[in-house]
């Protein structure tokens, strides 16, 4: 008899436990859930707060933002973001009359094994003018943005890292994916007759060799370090300041009838990115011929593979006026120009033009 | 005198229909829904407590209504471990987030900072907006009144759909000036200025001046030169805009000049030397006198009297250091990332101490 009574009172308090309201962590779908509570049909889920936190596990923070619904017996927290792996995060319930719960949720976080390198860096060739303007630094996977700076340098033969060569910008120049960055040299340290060259002279000087290191320290957008040391060694030949001139541009024309390549040579080295968009090839009846560009070593050509086959007749490359080169000189505008007035002539004119003829 | 006095009342009748007539046409052309901001960088009041924000990735400015228009008296606004409880609101830690810039209401002076959640290309745009009382709270993005303009990308002369999708153009600063947001921003391509002049409300048919901003030094070389900050400023009653490009050179551009397609060079009034990108300026006046206050990367705040900007003859020869505008460095004002005005005694800044970012109101110098 006494049995019987015990192991009823067991199972009651087993019931009342079961009942009780508690605090449980779904990760699959990310949701804080205080279950068993009959007091959640009353709560209005905007005023879910009140009852029901969820904050980071640190003192003095505010809740986490998100949104509150009900469910049967259960009031729900959705956080609006991801809770972030390595991180505790505190769920408390208030509820009147009864001691607060609290629960302590740890996100676990994977082993990461850094695997993002530095792809490539443009300008590709091991000569850089004086006055080189800017590196294009290409990444196998996103990168985390806002600490670029830190982990780029310019060191001389001696490895002496350079003074402050490069402009810093809190807008970090990315392409959308986060694999491109654009890496400015100082334009105050080039452009002649400002303080700043005054005071730093040139960064770069004509007959030495330096290296452009990215560290290991860089991370991703995942959070890795990179899994090596980028580094780019140049010459500094001299500083380049002519226009770039269409007319000392060669272009060898393909076939009729075949999707051979177009191909331009340049007689120096171009910005890699510009030249990307910056030509179209324009057919006899006036349309833009729709194929694929492959960029040549060093950028010194312009390759063109048709998605048909060529036709007879007069063609035309249309070149933009930002088509640049290593220095920031374009399509007859110089990077820095010495006579004001000249600057007023073609200011809207955007594109050139360069004929050939397919037979 | 009864005549008098009934037009008085009927002027200033029909000017408070008028104003309340001209607020309700700007927040009109908000619509409710998601704001989809892509990104969220350069931010400025406008009227009626409305906030543009610059958004780089989206190439678009955004207008958000607030519906803060509530006049507060507030005379300081102060959190430590601001980044520590930023992120933890948006369930991160503070190495995750990113405070873009600061901008303060002016009526409310509640002070509302752009924030990116997470550090890759994916990172959420977010706004957050502080009070007097330190309490923090998010502007509920995914249904406010809102409105949004495209940034035409220029001079892409690919038309057969090959590249240009890398490029984008970081918007540096922002300014609303005459019913008009003025946009700075800096290529990820090529070194070039884009100031943008666009009518608000904002009007798709009507996307604004572009103007090429000119940079020349010394009366030798120029330079199409990208514009990092700006402040819209009056010089001798004319409107003008105070801007500093990359290269730290400091140049006063009228307004009247920026004329849709035209080529204009900006007047250099002085120069701060090598290493040093200017990052934020407002202005005040104290004791009667007018004067600039300018936040930089590496040369701390620097302060330089505004009257008679218009007096200082451009700058055309090789000069030693602190050349033009004379200016003084405020010794108590370190590591200051953002500065904005708070009203007209203080301006609030934004300190770093490691990956810690403060808020706060400092008296202005």
């Amino acid at each position: 008899m006494t049995g019987l009574v015990a192991r009823g009172l067991l199972a009651a308090c087993l019931l009342l436990v079961l009942q009780s309201p508690a605090i449980r962590f779904d990760s699959g779908r990310n949701l804080f859930v205080l279950e068993n509570w009959a007091g959640a049909a009353q709560v209005r889920p905007e005023r879910g707060g009140d009852v029901f936190t969820v904050s980071v596990d640190a003192p003095n923070v505010p809740a986490l933002l998100g949104q509150y619904r009900i469910e049967n017996r259960s009031l729900i927290f959705a956080p609006q973001f991801p809770l972030q792996p390595g991180m505790s995060y505190r769920a408390t319930a208030k509820i009147a009359g009864a001691t607060p719960i609290t629960t302590v949720v740890r996100i676990p976080k994977p082993d990461v094994k850094p695997t993002t390198v530095v792809e490539r860096v443009f300008p590709s060739t091991n000569v850089l003018p004086e006055n080189q303007l800017k590196f294009y630094i290409h990444f196998s996977s996103p990168m985390a943005r806002g600490f670029a700076y830190q982990h780029i340098s310019l060191v001389d033969e001696s490895g002496a890292r350079v003074d402050v060569p490069f402009l810093e910008l809190g807008e970090e120049l990315w392409d959308r994916d986060g694999r491109r960055f654009t890496l400015f040299f100082d334009p105050g340290r080039i452009k002649r007759g400002l303080l700043s060259q005054q005071e730093l002279g040139i960064a770069l000087h004509e007959g030495k060799r330096y290296s452009l290191v990215v560290d290991k320290g860089w991370k991703d957008a995942e959070g890795r370090p990179l899994a090596a040391e980028f580094r780019k060694t140049f010459r500094v030949g001299p500083a380049e300041r002519k226009p770039v001139d269409l007319k000392s541009w060669t272009v060898r024309a393909p076939q009729s009838g075949t999707r051979n390549a177009l191909t331009i040579t340049f007689p120096k080295p171009m910005d890699h990115a510009i030249l990307q968009r910056e030509l179209d090839v324009v057919g006899p009846g006036g349309s833009v011929t729709t194929g694929g560009v492959t960029i040549g070593p060093e950028e010194k050509t312009w390759i063109f593979t048709p998605d048909a086959a060529w036709k007879k007749g007069a063609y035309t490359v249309r070149v933009g006026t930002a088509t640049a080169d290593l220095a920031g000189n374009m399509i007859d505008r110089p990077f820095e120009i010495d006579v004001f007035e000249r600057v007023d002539q073609n200011l809207n004119r955007t594109t050139r033009s360069l004929e050939f003829r397919v037979d | 005198m009864t005549a008098f006095r009934i037009t008085i009342c009927a002027a200033l009748t029909l000017l408070l229909l008028t104003s309340a007539g001209v607020a309700v046409q700007r927040t009109d052309s908000l619509k409710a829904g998601k704001a989809e901001l892509q990104s969220a960088g350069a931010l400025t009041f406008g009227p009626d407590g409305v906030l543009f924000v610059g958004d780089s990735m989206g190439g678009k400015i955004f207008a958000l209504d607030t519906e803060d228009r509530t006049a507060s008296q507030a005379t300081a606004v102060e959190v430590t471990g601001m980044s520590e409880k930023i992120a933890a609101m948006l369930g991160t830690a503070a190495d995750q987030i990113q405070v873009n810039d600061v901008a303060v209401n002016p009526v409310s002076k509640k002070a509302y900072l752009s924030v990116s959640r997470g550090l890759g290309p994916t990172a959420a745009a977010v706004i957050v907006r502080i009070d007097s009382t330190g309490k923090i709270e998010a502007l509920p993005l995914d249904n406010i009144k809102h409105a949004s303009v495209v940034l035409p990308n220029p001079v892409n002369a690919s038309t057969g759909g090959r590249g240009g999708n890398a490029r984008l153009q970081a918007i540096t600063d922002l300014a609303f000036v005459d019913n008009r947001v003025f946009v700075a921003g800096l290529s990820n391509e090529e070194f070039s200025s884009t100031l943008r002049a666009i009518p608000f409300p904002f009007n798709q048919a009507d996307k604004g001046t572009n103007v090429e901003i000119w940079h020349g030094s010394h009366n030798r070389f120029e330079t199409n030169s990208p514009i990092r900050t700006f402040l819209p400023y009056r010089v001798n009653n004319e409107q003008t805009i105070l801007a500093s490009y990359t290269c730290t050179p400091l140049v006063k551009i009228p307004v009247a000049s920026l004329q849709s397609g035209s080529k204009v060079m900006g007047t250099t009034i002085a120069e701060f030397g090598a290493g040093n990108t200017p990052l934020d300026m407002i202005s005040y006046a104290k004791g009667g006198q007018n004067f600039i206050l300018m936040s930089n990367t590496n040369r701390g705040v620097m302060k330089f009297s505004a009257d008679g900007l218009e007096k200082f003859n451009p700058i055309t020869a090789q000069v030693p250091d602190k050349a033009g505008v004379p200016y003084e460095t405020i010794a108590s004002l370190t590591n200051v990332v953002q500065l904005d005005k708070f009203d007209a005694q203080r301006a609030v800044v934004v300190t770093r101490t490691g990956t810690n970012l403060d808020l706060k109101t400092v008296a202005l110098p």
